[in-house]
């Protein structure tokens, strides 16, 4: 399909266009023609990534910038997933224009995933494949061989040195299953290659993290350019990455490893100092001129980069006290203490970080500033160790991002000490969390950096939530709701059982058996007339378990278990897969099956529950986070203080965003259909926070029914969605072909004309007017305080009758 | 005197000593290695250690060894000579570094210059390296070394001691101030949320009068009155909550201001007679207080006014006595005032002449009315009422 919006020609790879998706484009053209930010919502299923691609595609190529789209998800099904769409589209394109276009897209992931090299690829965790393969291809390890030392070598990377440093890789759309395969045949690292051919690329696809974690993107995304665009897709929990990605944890156990870590270094150190010490002296030198080597400080195989922001990056010289390789060990030694001897406070502390610094300088002679260099010196010293057994270094790395962070951030952070895992544990654990607070912080760059950054998702209401938390403003926030031919999918709030009784898992009521029972009888009911297979989602594993238990003791299991399979989502990652196997299973073979899992697990996100794999989703309680945690506290507080979202305003969106997650796993595309269910008292006053395209669809009638209601215009509902349905009675309302559009387009471009003239009539009036007060000899001032005058004495006039 | 390590105190916390200066680290402290009492069998055991040799020993040793008077260690190959009153417990696991912390104290009492005593940042960093080389000879020198470093540590001090004292105190002021900053923000923020607390108690127990008043109201057969007045005085009273919280907070934010900028004035800037030091700098005369009109005065030159109620004129009582004129806030004399200033506003500005002004050279707009102003204020002095 092939049309054009304003100017603009765009290739559409399917021969139908869903009105919602049109309006999509429409939207993200305004904005990246206005080069701003934006945030829009559009349902799930609808075709969120082909639109977005095909429209970005089709920008880059007719304006001369050609702007790089940087396309970040979530997982790497996703990333799968958006690859494979372009891959369609560029084919579609290439059919269309009879040519092949000057396009490159590639899709980076870990080295896990995309290492060849025979045994490195075989080591089960991420770290110790980056580990094993940055001893591999290190800069000094090639340096050693091209010495003619014995030292391993990565073939597959040491490859890559013989092409082109441009033209690593051909043009084309490459998967990384494709990446792989063309790796494998030409003897070269496809993750390396990915890696260097970022700046030469169109498209780049990858994962939030290598944008918004400092860590990695400043080795990573450095290079890209201002005008790119960013899309964050799946982006309902970009605040939770944010966060997640500032935040260090620190236990003993780590402290520990960190001690025998700078040992280690030490030792090292004065190993060095025997044999080489020449090299030690060009680092201090180097670090006495204060000259970070150009490029030195990003290069691919840096150790570690600093975790604070570019912003914040550290320009001036290494300060004196820790230029000495023997003096910065020292120095990280007495930190390390120093945290080892907090750890031993038997109570729950929680400081800012200006007054941990007061406190460490107090007992340590630590000053501010050395300390923020701890991460840069730390990789500068691996660096001219040589070190190659990197992943014992890693709990001391971690010990020097969080003092470059502790020292670079006064706002925003709070460390927590938890010396004991529980309230009732005897037993110390201590932890010391150091937490960001700020959602804001770690994705400034990102803002500043590009000017337009799409945030897209099929669940983000409120929209005016995002903007507020991640400090940024946005040109266009639309929210986008469903067109559908029919009624495809029912919402419901039911918020009594059959007996009248309000159901609800707030903490007083959640254990009465009368809540259990209600709750058993609405899984029964809609097991029972749910054809094929069901999800219920829980608030999270602890209450799973117990209300299981009762329902258990109570029989409701057995009753359940005539119609459908049970199945249970557990922490465990490979258990829930054989689980989400065997439901799959269950439900094409028709015997059905209720999959039981957590609104906060791994099933609520990014696994579809499509077609006959799941027709009712049934969520039992508002799923709120787990309050007495004392960094959800803190952060509640900092968010009061700062942005002024009130704590239960939070808590309730972060609620119904997840519970928004769960709804929408059920309805995957316009010829599905499904039942959505919220079960529970609490739901009714939180309506208006569901995504808009669910609250539309959402009847009056519907909300705050019990259950016995809900079963029944549920069964009218499967009987309804039992009817033949042909795509061709969707043609026009929701799906439109290209004569649909071409009209649509013909009514809005008449519209805009009408509107445009009433404006120009307006205007001319105006016109006349003021011309007519003009030849009146007076201006337009003077004829204004006559009037004003003429009024008053009116005014007076009334009066005095 | 570097303390020997003693096998006596190795061999029984074998794996835990660190490899620094050979002191038997603290980090497995269940037994106490001179009397060997386990924390089984006395649970409030406590080490202690010595500054003058770091030998940890539990305080039941302490008291029995040292309590008649001055005693040797009992740790073997160690000579030093104790004290009961020397002991404390130690702030780190690592012995090593509370030697290394004690000794820090110790040089950075003296070695307190900070970054602003520098003419550059390369100075000061070569003055910091300089210090932690003398630091790490004390700390792991030899024993040459380290007399060494001590006999210059000595002539430091000796040589510098009104600046030592100056930045000490300076840097004492610092710590206050940050000390007491910090105690401000933490006071602060428990207020902030007292108050958060009070208004959503406040909000909650408004919604249930309002939902009550509605209830009345609709007994009382007003229905919706009573419900939309209801909605709005809370919609109200939260409005003005919101804006009783936001004074407070820019009240706080002022006074922080306030206190920073005290803060600044009180850090005083040593000078010291090493090299890349920086010239000390006169501070700038204080300034007065702000004025917006640039030093213009608004008493009218073209007439004096009588001082304040000695105008006194037979012509001029009706202005002053009559009831007809005179209103809350009304005052005869700054009806001279503005009637004075009436008469005379306008003379000495020459319209012709800002028109030529401004027309022959094609200025600004901004331009010309700086040029006029100027002119008002140099031509004659503007003459404003002084109210």
């Amino acid at each position: 399909m092939e049309f054009n919006i304003d100017e603009l020609p765009v290739l559409f790879p399917y021969p139908r266009i869903y009105p919602e998706q049109y309006a999509y484009m429409c939207d993200l053209k305004k904005t990246l023609d206005a080069g701003g930010h934006c945030v829009l919502e559009m349902p799930s299923g609808t075709g969120k990534t082909v639109t977005l691609l095909s429209l970005i595609v089709a920008y880059q190529q007719y304006y001369p910038e050609h702007r790089k789209l940087i396309y970040c998800s979530r997982t790497m099904s996703e990333i799968e997933k958006a690859l494979a769409e372009l891959k369609a589209l560029m084919k579609f394109r290439t059919e269309r224009l009879g040519y092949e276009e000057e396009f490159r897209g590639l899709g980076l992931t870990s080295r896990k995933n995309l290492c060849l090299h025979p045994s490195v690829k075989r080591e089960k965790s991420g770290a110790v494949v980056d580990a094993r393969c940055r001893s591999l291809t290190a800069g000094f390890v090639k340096e050693k061989k091209e010495r003619g030392e014995d030292v391993d070598v990565c073939i597959y990377h040491d490859n890559l040195d013989n092409l082109e440093p441009h033209n690593l890789i051909p043009n084309g759309v490459w998967t990384l299953d494709g990446l792989l395969r063309y790796g494998e045949q030409h003897k070269q690292c496809p993750y390396f290659t990915a890696r260097r051919m970022m700046q030469f690329c169109n498209v780049i696809i990858y994962s939030y993290h290598y944008l918004l974690d400092p860590k990695i993107a400043e080795r990573v995304s450095k290079d890209l350019s201002k005008d790119c665009i960013v899309v964050f897709d799946e982006a309902h929990n970009i605040d939770n990455v944010c966060i997640e990605s500032l935040s260090t944890d620190i236990t003993e156990d780590s402290l520990r490893r960190a001690t025998r870590g700078a040992q280690n270094l030490e030792a090292k150190i004065n190993q060095m100092r025997d044999s080489d010490q020449k090299k030690l002296q060009d680092e201090y030198e180097k670090l006495v001129e204060g000259l970070r080597g150009a490029g030195e400080g990003r290069q691919e195989d840096a150790f570690m980069a600093n975790p604070a922001l570019p912003d914040d990056l550290l320009k001036e010289a290494v300060p004196g006290n820790i230029r000495r390789a023997e003096h910065f060990v020292a120095f990280l030694k007495r930190f390390i203490e120093y945290l080892k001897t907090r750890m031993k406070v038997r109570q729950v502390i929680s400081e800012t970080p200006p007054s941990f610094l007061s406190h460490l300088k107090e007992y340590t002679f630590i000053e501010k500033k050395p300390l923020r260099f701890c991460s840069e010196r730390l990789t500068s010293l691996v660096r001219t160790l040589e070190l190659t057994n990197i992943e014992d270094y890693q709990p001391l790395q971690q010990v020097a991002t969080f003092a470059t962070l502790v020292a670079t951030y006064e706002k925003g952070f709070l460390l927590i000490l938890e010396p004991y895992e529980s309230d009732t544990a005897e037993v110390p654990n201590p932890v010391l969390h150091f937490t960001c607070l700020d959602a804001a912080i770690a994705i400034k760059p990102v803002f500043d950096r590009f000017s337009s950054v799409v945030i897209t998702s099929g669940t983000i209401s409120p929209l005016e939530m995002y903007p507020k938390m991640l400090g940024f403003t946005t040109v266009v926030q639309e929210s986008y709701s469903m067109t559908l031919a029919r009624r495809s999918f029912l919402p419901m709030i039911v918020t009594r059982g059959s007996d009248q009784a309000a159901i609800s898992t707030s903490f007083q009521v959640r254990n009465e058996p009368s809540v259990v029972r209600n709750y058993g009888n609405l899984l029964t009911e809609f097991a029972r007339i749910t054809p094929d297979g069901m999800v219920v989602f829980f608030p999270s594993y602890l209450y799973m378990e117990s209300i299981i238990s009762m329902w258990q003791g109570m029989g409701i299991l057995d009753e359940v278990w005539k119609y459908k399979l049970i199945l249970v989502e557990t922490p465990d990652a490979q258990e829930t897969s054989l689980a989400l196997e065997t439901y799959r299973t269950a439900c094409c073979k028709g015997r059905g099956a209720v999959f039981l899992c957590v609104a906060r697990g791994k099933v609520s996100e990014g696994i579809d529950f499509d077609h006959h794999y799941g027709r009712t989703v049934l969520c039992i309680g508002v799923p709120f986070q787990y309050t007495e945690s004392r960094i959800l506290k803190a952060r509640l507080e900092f968010l009061r203080e700062t942005y002024r979202i009130r704590e239960n305003d939070f808590l309730s969106f972060d609620a119904m965003r997840h519970a928004a997650q769960c709804l929408g796993r059920v309805l995957r595309g316009k010829d599905d259909y499904g039942i959505m269910v919220l079960a529970d008292r609490r739901f009714q006053k939180k309506r208006n926070q569901l995504p808009n395209w669910i609250n539309q669809a959402l009847l009056d009638a519907d909300v705050g029914i019990s259950t016995d209601m809900a079963v029944s215009s549920a069964r009218r509902f499967f009987k309804q969605m039992g009817q033949p349905f042909r795509t061709k009675d969707q043609e026009g309302v929701s799906i439109w072909t290209l004569e649909h559009l071409k009209a649509y387009q013909e009514k809005k471009a008449e519209e805009t004309i009408r509107e445009l003239q009433a404006q120009q009539n307006q205007r001319q009036l105006m016109d006349a007017q003021a011309n007519g007060n003009a030849n009146g000899g007076a201006g337009r001032g003077d004829s204004d305080y006559e009037m004003d005058d003429d009024d008053e004495a009116e005014l007076m006039a009334l009066d005095h009758h | 005197m570097p303390p020997k390590s003693s096998s006596f105190g190795a061999g029984a916390r074998a794996g835990t000593s660190s490899s620094g200066g050979g002191l038997p680290a603290l980090s497995s402290d269940d037994m106490c290695p001179v009397c060997k009492t386990i924390r089984y069998l006395n649970k409030d055991m406590e080490f202690l250690i010595h500054p003058d040799c770091y030998h940890s020993m539990c305080s039941n040793c302490v008291n029995r060894l040292f309590n008649d008077g001055p005693n040797q260690c009992p740790y073997a190959g160690c000579h030093k000579t104790l004290r009961r009153k020397g002991f404390r417990a130690p702030f780190f696991g690592d012995l090593s570094v509370e030697r290394e912390v004690d000794i820090r104290r110790r040089v950075a009492a003296v070695f307190n210059q900070v970054e602003d005593d520098f003419e550059t940042l390369l100075d000061y960093n070569n003055y910091l390296q300089m210090v932690e080389d003398l630091t790490f000879e004390l700390v792991h020198g030899t024993d040459q070394k380290r007399q060494q470093a001590e006999a210059q540590l000595q002539a430091w001090e000796a040589e510098h001691k009104a600046d030592i004292e100056r930045n000490r105190r300076a840097g004492r002021e610092a710590d206050d101030l940050q000390r007491r900053r910090i105690a401000a923000e933490r006071d602060a923020a428990r207020q902030r949320r007292i108050e958060a607390i009070k208004e959503a108690e406040e909000e909650k127990r408004e919604r249930v009068r309002s939902r009550e008043a509605e209830l009345d109201s609709m007994q009382t057969g007003e229905a919706g009155g009573g419900g939309g007045g209801g909605q709005r005085v809370q919609l109200k009273r939260r409005g003005q909550v919101n804006k009783n919280t936001a004074d407070a907070a820019a009240n706080m934010i002022q006074d922080k201001n306030a206190a920073a900028a005290a803060g600044a004035d009180g850090l005083g800037v040593g000078r010291l007679s090493i090299r890349g030091l920086k010239e000390k700098k006169r501070p700038p005369p204080p300034e007065g207080p702000y004025d917006p009109f640039g030093g213009l005065d608004f008493i009218p030159s073209r007439y004096t006014l009588e001082p304040k109620g000695t105008l006194n004129h037979p012509a001029l009582d009706h202005w002053r006595l009559d009831q007809g004129h005179i209103t809350g806030g009304y005052s005869f004399d700054e009806y001279i005032s503005r009637a004075m200033f009436d008469a005379f506003a306008g003379l000495g500005v020459f319209i012709e002449d800002e028109k030529e002004l401004g027309g022959q050279t094609g200025l600004s707009a901004g331009q010309v009315a700086t040029i006029g102003g100027g002119i008002g204020a140099v031509g004659d002095k503007m003459e404003l009422d002084a109210s």
